[in-house]
């Protein structure tokens, strides 16, 4: 059997009221929905399963599942007669439609800021849909401190980080985030993550030009706790200096609770070319360039940061979807009983 | 360990329970009210115990693979005793779904009852909303599955007499395929509060990772089941196929991906 004559088998005598188009009907067909579907089922298995791009395989039948609906719907009986399936199906297709609109409008991405450091608008890295219209600007904080506790064996509990912030009213305001507490602006979601760690903090005085103050991020603490040391360049010149930050305390103990913190002693050492130089907070370094003042250690922090206009229309069509889907079984239930002969039983 | 005890004793009673049902279905002897009653003292039994370790531990049984199956036999066995006492047709079905059930027992007995660690993304309502409506679902399609065994055991000739003071296959399909409309209901829900979940804590609804990626092929292979209803017109035991091969997809969803998977749903880590 040719597949076209397959699907012209489905159609139902009685239910396809569409004489015009006789290819919409086709379109429409009820065993062609069971196919699109195992078709689906398949493309989530292998974009799941393969390492590669394979956004194609739930892209192709999300594309037909929509076509098919969209026919049955347009030509299909049973959608006039029974209006909460219709409901039903429109509201998958609302959502196909609506995740399809996320995903090329939505953003993902993350940060880094030192205690007291303001965002900018700036992202390390980021993906995002091609249609991503950026308002990242617009977004104001601050981060003004973390606190982590850990239990025995170095293991992370909650963190909790206070960030100051402008709201879209344009006042200031206050807000304890986390991993799982998402600083909500502009549409944005902003959250801590595991990455975090020391911020030796300069004050950069160049021989021309104004002064710039500034922190390097040094490797993420405890995950990289042997390798705390960084190569940056200074601002506006070609320079660069080697940094390592040396203490000698346990921070987090693996045998008892701890948090984590600053270490109450430590020493900063520099490298340029050849000159090695250790520096406390207040101490100077002179370069050609200018005067590198050391001003102390702080501590940063890694955020990620999400949006994605269409969370809430989602979460409406799924309400409307899982109602509509209610509603229908239960009318279709209470009108015929499931034994019948049981009534003269 | 007053929590082990209380457990031990109820997986024995659940076990007369099930020996029961299952001798009274070869025997042709129908006694119903001795299985119900002891499925109850069974169910007691089991709330103690896990309401003694929710008590020791301060959180619910949602972390360790010993808690999972220890909560989804009291679930399941709940859902079923419910179905047991206010339909009659299901109760022949007891003969297949204690034996699905014994197997999760034996798995059981045989996991650590260590403690895990709650992931600090665990306190919030939605934990409980997510993890019950799961518990519905896979309720709704264990008792599906029930029939669906009736009408198989029936197709191959197998107790043919003593299954015969039932309804008849259609019927009993009829009954299985509404079960399985509920299912889809909570199995929906369940993927609708999960996302909130996601959403709300970190926010992404979906990531595609392993136990969102089968439960979603679950669902999938739901709505598959019940469009090919409406498709063909369906012999009573290709529907029962169907059926079977949804609940081994949620099975393997809710206890496999949990077992195999070092990358875990991220809200376990
Ligand atoms: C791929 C496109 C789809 C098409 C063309 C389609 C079409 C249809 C049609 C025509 C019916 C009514 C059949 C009848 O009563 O004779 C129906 C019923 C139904 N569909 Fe879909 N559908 C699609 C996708 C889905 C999906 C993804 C779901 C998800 C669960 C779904 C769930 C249902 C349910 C629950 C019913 C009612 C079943 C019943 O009353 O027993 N459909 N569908």
């Amino acid at each position: 059997m040719s597949a076209l004559s397959w699907f012209r088998g489905a159609m139902q005598p009685g239910e396809m009221t569409c004489t015009a188009y006789p290819w919409l009907g086709r379109l429409a067909s009820l065993r062609l929905t069971l196919v699109i579907l195992a078709l689906l089922g398949m493309g989530v298995l292998i974009a799941y399963l393969s390492e590669t791009h394979t956004t194609w395989a739930l892209v192709i039948p999300l594309v037909l599942v929509a076509l098919n609906l969209a026919a049955a719907v347009a030509t299909n009986g049973v959608f006039r007669r029974k209006t909460a399936l219709l409901i039903f199906h429109l509201a998958l297709i609302a959502i196909i439609l609506l995740v399809a609109a996320g995903r090329l409008s939505y953003l993902k991405g993350h940060l880094e800021l030192a205690e007291g450091a303001e965002f900018s608008g700036e992202l390390v890295g980021q993906e995002s849909g091609p249609l991503h219209w950026s308002r990242l600007d617009r977004v104001r904080f601050v981060n003004e401190g973390f606190q982590i506790d850990y239990a025995p064996g170095v293991r992370r509990g909650a963190t909790n980080n206070r960030v100051r912030y402008v709201d879209e009213q344009g006042g200031i305001r206050q807000a304890v985030i986390g991993d799982n507490d998402a600083l909500v602006v502009h549409g944005y979601r902003f959250y801590t993550s595991f990455n975090k760690g020391f911020a030796p903090s300069f004050l950069w005085r160049p021989t021309q030009g104004s002064a710039e103050l500034g922190a390097v991020h040094l490797p993420a603490y405890p995950a990289h706790e042997y390798r705390q040391a960084r190569e940056w360049t200074l601002p506006g010149t070609s320079r660069t200096l080697w940094v390592q930050l040396q203490f000698d305390e346990v921070i987090l103990d693996p045998d008892k609770p701890s948090n984590f913190r600053l270490p109450a002693r430590h020493v900063l050492v520099t490298r340029s070319g050849d000159t090695r130089t250790e520096l406390q907070p207040g101490q100077t370094l002179d370069l050609p360039e200018g005067r590198l003042e050391y001003i102390g250690l702080r501590s940063w922090m890694g955020y990620t940061v999400f949006s994605d206009w269409t969370t809430s229309w989602l979460l409406a069509a799924s309400v409307v979807a899982v109602a509509s889907l209610s509603f229908h079984f239960w009318r279709k239930f209470a009108q015929e009983p499931w034994n019948p002969d049981e009534r003269h039983a | 360990m007053l929590e082990l005890k209380l457990l031990w004793s109820a997986l024995v009673v659940y076990v007369a329970s099930g020996s029961t049902a299952i001798v009274s279905v070869v025997l042709g002897r129908k006694p119903q009210r001795v299985i119900l009653a002891l499925l109850a003292l069974g169910l007691v039994l089991h709330t103690g115990s896990i309401a003694v370790r929710w008590d020791r531990l301060g959180h619910g049984p949602f972390v360790t693979m010993f808690e999972i199956l220890s909560s989804n036999v009291w679930s399941l066995l709940l859902a079923f005793a419910l179905a047991y006492w206010r339909i009659p047709a299901v109760r022949a079905s007891a003969a297949v779904v204690m034996p699905i059930v014994f197997v999760m027992m034996g798995w059981l007995l045989m996991t650590s009852p260590g403690e895990g660690h709650l992931p600090p993304t665990y306190h919030t309502i939605w934990l409980f909303i997510h993890i019950g409506f799961g518990k519905v679902f896979l309720g709704a399609v264990l008792v599906a599955v029930g029939l669906a065994g009736v009408v198989l055991l029936r197709f191959k000739g197998l107790g043919l007499r003593r299954l015969s003071g039932l309804p008849a296959d259609e019927r009993l399909c009829d009954l299985a395929f509404r079960f399985m409309a509920l299912g889809l209901i909570f199995e929906t829900l369940m993927l609708v509060a999960g996302a909130i979940w996601a959403q709300d804590a970190w926010g992404r609804y979906w990531a595609w990772d392993p136990l969102e990626t089968w439960a979603f092929v679950t669902w999938l292979t739901l709505a598959f089941a019940l469009h090919a209803r409406l498709a063909y017109t369906q012999r009573p035991h290709h529907g029962a196929l169907l059926i079977i091969a949804v609940f081994v997809l949620a099975f393997l969803t809710f206890f496999g991906v949990p077992f195999i998977s070092t990358a875990p749903h991220k809200g376990a880590v």
